[in-house]
């Protein structure tokens, strides 16, 4: 019962994200709206609240599979992306090579350095 | 084909029959070719799918109708990403300055290029929604997307080009340049490569796995912050 005690907790997590959405006109998605809240329920109580930490493990195990019918949607719009498909792999490809190397030089530049062989 | 054989291929359960089945059967195939980074199980999954949903003249709507059961519990499972994140709280106070500096920038980053080589080579309104959150795990990316007006396939595939390609690169260019420090490695993997960088973070080590999982969900925060925001100012 814990299991569904904590499904209940997330489900009104994501239900007052989305009325904060509809209400706030917000251009957000309700499951960031209620994941910033649960975090910042977390951060009030100073802990993880047991219930919900039990429901959230098997969901995000599953989170994968759950993605998994969009991506079979991928070869229902092959012909929408048509002859875009150079633009396309150009901006995932080469966009991702130069967010990799901004993102590995800012961060050496930022990141203080750890001591050797410490498990941070 | 008679009608009730048609019904039963067409009932919801058995689209979420399928796509459970499916997935099992990508994982465990996805370990029999020795965890190929370049094929996440998911994809062997939707191939899978996609395969069976030809072979038995099961028509993508009556698939999709069955799959929205499914990809409902994608709201809770969001909302649950808040565990971990609290969980890796600490390296966050820790390190708040450098974070506070570096996320934001390499988010933006990471939308910026997609969207700017894809508008630079001419690509429509569609596809640039499509695009921009390609570095954001999937539910919280599936959502920025359906805000911006995209289409949620062409997302999905471009999540997945993204992943492997953000793993190859990471490693490439961190041997190059010369870098071993896990937070670093982690960090990279998860801000530019969401979920499939960080499950490489994880086979790195525990540190990395760890910053992995910390970049990954507060790129997805902050992107989902921002984006829409400067995509109304924009547009």
């Amino acid at each position: 019962m814990q299991l569904l005690h904590g499904f209940l907790w997330l489900t009104a997590f994501w239900l007052a994200g989305n009325l904060a959405v509809e209400l706030g006109h917000l251009p957000l998605s309700p499951g960031v709206v209620g994941l910033m809240l649960l975090t910042l329920y977390f951060i009030a109580r100073g802990r993880v609240h047991g219930t919900i930490a039990k429901a959230s493990q098997p969901l995000i195990m599953m989170l994968a599979m759950l993605i998994m019918p969009g991506v079979v949607g991928v070869f229902q719009v092959l012909d929408q992306i048509g002859t875009h498909w150079l633009a396309v792999m150009m901006s995932l490809t080469l966009g991702t090579l130069l967010s990799v190397a901004s993102t590995l030089w800012l961060m050496r530049r930022l990141l203080p350095a750890s001591p050797r062989g410490e498990d941070s | 084909m008679s009608q009730a054989m048609a019904d039963w291929l067409q009932h919801p359960l058995l689209s979420i029959a399928l796509s459970i089945g499916a997935y099992l059967a990508g994982l465990r195939l996805f370990q029999r070719l020795g965890s190929p980074g370049w094929c996440p199980p998911v994809l062997i999954a939707a191939l899978l799918v996609a395969l069976l949903l030809w072979l038995l003249r099961i028509p993508w709507p009556a698939y999709q109708r069955g799959a929205d059961w499914l990809m409902l519990l994608l709201g809770p499972a969001t909302v649950a990403l808040a565990v971990p994140l609290y969980q890796q709280m600490h390296h966050v106070r820790a390190l708040w300055r450098p974070l506070l500096v570096c996320l934001p920038v390499a988010s933006a980053l990471a939308a910026f290029y997609a969207i700017a080589i894809a508008w630079a080579l001419g690509a429509p309104p569609l596809l640039l929604a499509s695009l921009a959150p390609k570095s954001v795990t999937a539910p919280i990316a599936m959502g920025i997307t359906s805000t911006l007006g995209g289409s949620i396939p062409i997302l999905m595939g471009s999540l997945l080009i993204t992943g492997v390609a953000a793993t190859t690169f990471v490693t490439l260019l961190g041997r190059w340049m010369h870098i071993e420090d896990e937070r670093l490695l982690g960090l990279a993997l998860g801000v530019n490569g969401h979920a499939i960088g960080t499950v490489r973070a994880f086979e790195i080590g525990p540190t990395a796995g760890a910053f992995a999982s910390l970049g990954m969900t507060l790129t997805g925060v902050l992107t989902a912050l921002m984006l829409p925001l400067a995509w109304h100012l924009a547009a």
